[in-house]
């Protein structure tokens, strides 16, 4: 680890003025950012140890629809110990539940886990975010059993490393972002990119700009995430999805479908949507709204099996969101 | 006359908990890393970031001038136009006042390289045209055959007619060591010819040997400490170019302490591995379930110039065979011997041939299996002698498993495991290994006129219990507690004591352990018996009183006082018949899977593990033992595998991260039971560490193929390999 300045607060002002003019980076729960230090693949300046609140709140306005609110500085363990977010906000609590180990889900917060850097393991090896080297994509050419299957065509094969992003994209979040112009709000979805050229980043929030919460509103249907990994302990997700549905009676009248684990940023499963659109969730209408899913994939030599787990992933999503949980044994 | 262990033993054999246990677990427990002597530096090592390169020229100047650096130099014989056959190759170390600076200094070593081109696969390295690792004798396009061995006209056999047969490939990956501790040591130099050392090692002997060899110095100047230590699986038998650098710097500084453990990255890379299995099978048999042949081509790389061999045929009689293997040559670190060398590969190979033959022949797999064992398989009693026969115990040892698994009750043939998306299926393999210890070490066995008891050993304990052990057996002999006896290991100067690998430490220490407790009894005897009006023949030692004729006369403190200002001390050796000195054991395991057939998830349920080991001394450091084996095979079955990138030649997780281990969520229910009948008993004692390690992985690789219909021809049983393996099946329908 190279040696770095070092500034600590709980101000999302200061911090956004340690950052300005130097090679700065956030320390949030540091499960991230330090092992990247540690390996040399991040080596900052300067380290703003910014640690802001951890509160999960629930508001309601008069008339209006009542909106989550949570701040940045929240740790996953405070993320999972809210009974109503659990009952209201489903989809999200579970992405929480499967993330890390106790120890990383008592340190990792929800901004952390949102900006965090992808896990590909060129990447982690040096070898930068596109990981091209001589011309040659090595992700491409090499074991990409992790990689991307959708949005191929590009350098950028690397998967987008955020469980949380899923279910909040899914259930319409945004994220207010605090620099040195001030403060402005985007869709969490907005906050990653894929990059084109390696000098390019995922993230869309500048070097200089501090995530300070997220909102989102009160869904009005029902939401579920659905994780497949390997281990059941401490693992990252091979293909995850989250869906947040509105109903008209028994159909689905509005319906968000995003996945994780096969693009470089959180895959937002559109033709899925349209085709969930006016139909009862049924294993039947999961099974050929999940086909739908994987419109337009395109894998790489090792990571064809990626599109067998993302049509189950989906479908098992789609029908946890409606109590039916068909693949767990009696 | 010779020692026989006690017909009805008050401790061996029973279960008592492991005397440092609880230091181990709490934490207290100083481990070598542990170590901080006063003035300690810290070293790091600089290893090649390439697969393969020649070094054009070193610069240590940099390191030299970076803040608190104290020495730096060039490892082993690495000089410009040296070549660097792995990522992870040794080349340079330094030692600084911190460990951060031991890192920034290596990284200002300024090495120019020539990158050659590299082959990191099997498949890179055999392919046409493909870079060479090294010139050696026998080695084309990167691959020496071994040896092949025949026995009969295996074509012939298998072309017979009514023979049913099956062809095969089956696919095993590296996997590595991943010793919690890594490998390294803590070092002093004391003047100009004495080291002292702390290091993480399964032999303190071989250790100060080889520290000693290093600087030309007296064995007898060098002591090296291993209280305890974090694992080594085979991976940790000497000093290793790293602990000889570090003594080697600790000796440019001055003779400040050097500590010197490798990071995590390095441990996965330079510090020892399994060899990959590659096998081409084709195994016959009559329709009625008798094997006739079994011709296999097989290969692996052992790295960069190890072997990759393995047993087979395995356990099983096969009237005609033919093997050939081929050791592939990679730029990738060498592999050393990995709890139980080849026969996990061995295991899985076969077992996985003989369940692919089983269900082609429509045979229970277990009926086949039974009818397949040797007609005798003979192996060493306690004094060297071949009388014990293997088959009937392996069959007990089945029948015992197939009860707990319940085989008979949810055993189906492939394919009739539901049609719901969980599959259930259940697998099982048979194993075998030697675990005898040989009869060349000593224990030394103190009393003292306080009454304390000491029991002595340049042993050291990998996992074995052998604090305990000693303890056990001294208290047994001496008629006292557990905790009244304290051993002393892991230290080089003590008496020598057996390296911990071949799961030889019990077997080879415990004799030597026993017959110097009962020269130190009847020498107390000798001492006491006056003072007690009897001969000491008639004395004995029971519940901490010394008996004339049976009756307690003396408590032990009282006895031991009577030795006024001198202790007893006496060495004692091994005899024949209270250990088998080549082993010779068998097991077998039986696998409960369900696989998520539309995820390829496979979570084991439970596992069921018999082992025979002879007489069992700790029954619960022996099932602790076989829990860590079962573990160990577990990952290997589901987890395990080392990732390499063609293209620039890295390993891709050396980590323990993306290079997956079991959690304590992913161990199932594990169910031990030793096989100890009394005819187990009298071959004396036999080591238990690796052969409950060896079908774990075959088990549940077959249970995964009972569960799914179809073979999953790779390891570890990965959603991506069982995946692949059920659209494979999908697009031959």
């Amino acid at each position: 680890m190279k040696a770095f300045e070092y500034v600590s607060t709980a101000s999302a002002d200061i911090a956004v003025k340690a950052l300005g003019g130097v090679d700065g980076a956030i320390l949030a729960g540091g499960t991230d950012l330090l092992s990247r230090m540690k390996d040399y693949v991040t080596t900052p300046k300067r380290v703003v140890d910014f640690n802001p609140q951890s509160v999960v709140q629930k508001e309601t306005s008069p008339g209006g629809v009542p909106t989550w609110t949570i701040l940045a500085g929240t740790t996953l363990a405070d993320l999972l110990a809210s009974k109503a977010l659990r009952e209201e906000l489903p989809a999200l609590w579970q992405a929480a539940s499967e993330v890390g180990t106790p120890q990383i889900k008592n340190m990792a917060t929800i901004a952390g886990n949102l900006l965090q850097r992808p896990r590909c393991w060129y990447y982690r090896s040096g070898f930068g975010l596109l990981s091209v080297k001589d011309g040659k994509n090595l992700l491409r050419e090499g074991d990409n059993r992790y990689a991307s299957i959708f949005h191929t065509d590009g350098d950028a094969l690397f998967v987008a490393p955020s469980s949380l992003a899923v279910p909040l994209i899914a259930l319409g979040a945004s994220a207010t972002i605090l620099g040195p112009k001030g403060e402005r709000t985007v869709m969490v979805s907005s906050l990653y990119q894929i990059p084109k050229r390696d000098s390019d980043r995922e993230l869309t929030i500048g070097a200089d700009e501090v995530l300070t919460k997220i909102t989102l509103p009160a869904p009005q249907g029902k939401n579920a995430t659905y994780e497949a990994r390997q281990k059941q302990s401490h693992d990252w997700p091979l293909v995850l999805a989250s869906v947040s549905l509105r109903f008209d009676g028994a159909s689905v009248s509005q319906a968000s479908i995003v996945i994780g684990g096969v693009a470089p940023i959180p895959y937002r499963a559109v033709e899925a949507e349209k085709a969930m659109f006016g139909k009862p969730v049924t294993l039947e209408t999961a099974e050929a709204v999940a086909a739908n899913a994987i419109n337009g994939v395109k894998p790489l030599s090792g990571n064809v099996y990626k599109v067998a787990l993302t049509k189950t992933v989906v479908k098992r999503a789609l029908l946890a969101a409606v109590g039916n949980r068909y693949w767990e044994e009696v | 006359m010779p020692s026989v262990w006690p017909e009805n033993p008050r401790l061996i054999g029973t279960r008592i908990t492991r005397l440092d246990g609880l230091v181990k677990a709490t934490g207290k427990a100083k481990y070598p890393s542990d170590m901080h002597p006063e003035g300690m530096l810290f070293g790091a090592m600089l290893y090649s970031p390439h697969a393969h390169a020649k070094i054009k020229s070193i610069d240590l100047a940099p390191a030299e001038r970076m803040p608190g650096v104290k020495a730096v130099m060039i490892v082993g014989a690495i000089k410009p136009g040296s070549t660097l056959r792995f990522q992870g190759d040794d080349i340079a170390a330094v030692a600084a006042e911190t460990e951060e600076q031991a890192w920034d200094a290596v990284l200002a070593i300024k090495v120019e390289y020539e990158v050659l081109p590299h082959v990191v696969t099997e498949a890179q390295a055999v392919a046409p045209g493909a870079a060479s690792v090294f010139k050696g004798t026998g080695i084309v396009n990167n691959q020496k055959k071994a040896r092949s061995q025949t026995n009969g006209d295996p074509e012939k056999a298998l072309g017979a007619p009514g023979v049913v047969s099956i062809e095969a490939n089956y696919m095993a990956p590296v996997i590595t060591h991943v010793c919690l501790e890594p490998h390294g040591l803590t070092v002093r130099f004391v003047g100009e010819d004495k080291i002292e050392a702390w290091a993480s090692t399964q032999a303190v002997g071989v250790t100060a040997g080889d520290l000693a060899g290093a600087f030309g110095i007296p064995t007898t100047n060098v002591t090296v400490h291993t209280e305890v230590m974090g694992g080594g699986f085979g991976s940790k038998f000497g000093a290793d170019i790293w602990g000889i650098t570090a003594a080697h710097l600790s000796k440019k500084a001055g003779g400040r302490p050097v500590k010197m453990f490798l990071d995590r990255a390095h441990e996965h890379l330079g510090a020892g591995n399994r060899p990959s299995a590659i096998a081409h099978v084709k195994l016959g048999a009559s329709k009625d379930g008798k094997l006739v042949s079994l011709i296999a081509e097989t290969s692996g790389t052992g790295g960069a110039g190890s072997g990759s061999n393995f047993p087979l045929p395995y356990v099983y009689a096969v009237p005609n065979s033919s093997r050939t293997h081929t050791d592939i040559f990679v730029n990738g670190g060498n592999a050393r011997a990995m709890r139980a060398p080849g026969h996990p590969q061995g295991c899985i190979v076969m077992e996985a041939a003989m369940d692919d033959l089983a269900d082609k022949l429509g045979i229970d797999p277990l009926e086949f299996r039974l009818k397949n064992l040797k007609e005798r398989d003979m192996v060493e009693d306690g004094f060297s002698k071949p009388t014990v026969d293997r088959t009937p115990m392996y069959l007990d040892e089945v029948a015992m498993g197939a009860d707990l698994i319940g085989w008979k009750a949810k055993w189906k043939p492939r394919g009739k495991n539901g049609d719901g998306p969980i599959r259930r299926g259940l697998g099982m393999a048979l194993h075998q290994w030697g675990g005898g210890g040989p009869a060349t070490n000593q224990v030394a066995c103190t009393i003292n006129p306080d009454g304390s008891v000491e029991m002595k050993s340049a042993t050291q304990d990998i996992g074995t219990g052998a604090r305990t052990i000693f303890a056990i057996i001294a208290a047994e002999v001496l008629g006292l507690n557990v905790t009244d006896i304290t051993s002393n290991i892991g230290n080089s100067t003590f008496p020598p004591g057996q390296p911990s690998g071949g799961s030889t430490t019990t077997p080879a220490m415990s004799p030597p352990a026993f017959n110097a407790a009962i020269l130190a009894r009847d020498e107390l005897f000798v001492k006491v018996a006056p003072g007690l009006n009897a001969k000491p023949e008639d004395l004995t030692l029971a519940d901490g009183q010394v008996c004339v004729k049976g009756e307690p006369k003396l408590p032990w403190k009282d006895a031991c006082r009577k030795l006024g200002q001198q202790s007893i001390q006496v060495t004692g050796k091994s005899s024949p018949g209270l250990a088998s000195q080549h082993g010779g054991v068998g097991g077998c395991q039986f696998a409960e899977v369900s696989v998520d057939i539309e995820t390829g998830v496979v979570r084991v349920k439970k596992i069921v593990a018999i082992q025979d080991t002879g007489l069992i001394i700790d029954k619960m450091t022996w099932e602790t033992q076989v829990y860590g084996g079962v573990i160990g095979g577990l990952n290997y079955g589901l987890f395990e595998e080392r990732v390499m990138d063609p293209t620039v030649g890295i390993m891709l997780n050396p980590d323990m991260e993306l290079y997956k281990l079991a959690g304590a969520s992913d161990i199932p229910e594990i169910v031990v039971r030793a096989y100890e009948t009394p005819a187990m008993k009298a071959r004396g004692v036999i080591g238990v560490g690796e052969p409950p390690t060896v079908s774990t992985a075959a088990a549940i690789g077959n249970a995964v193929s009972n569960a799914i219909g179809v073979r999953v021809p790779h390891w570890p049983m990965s959603p991506k390999n069982v995946l692949d393996a059920l659209a494979s099946k999908e697009g031959k329908a």
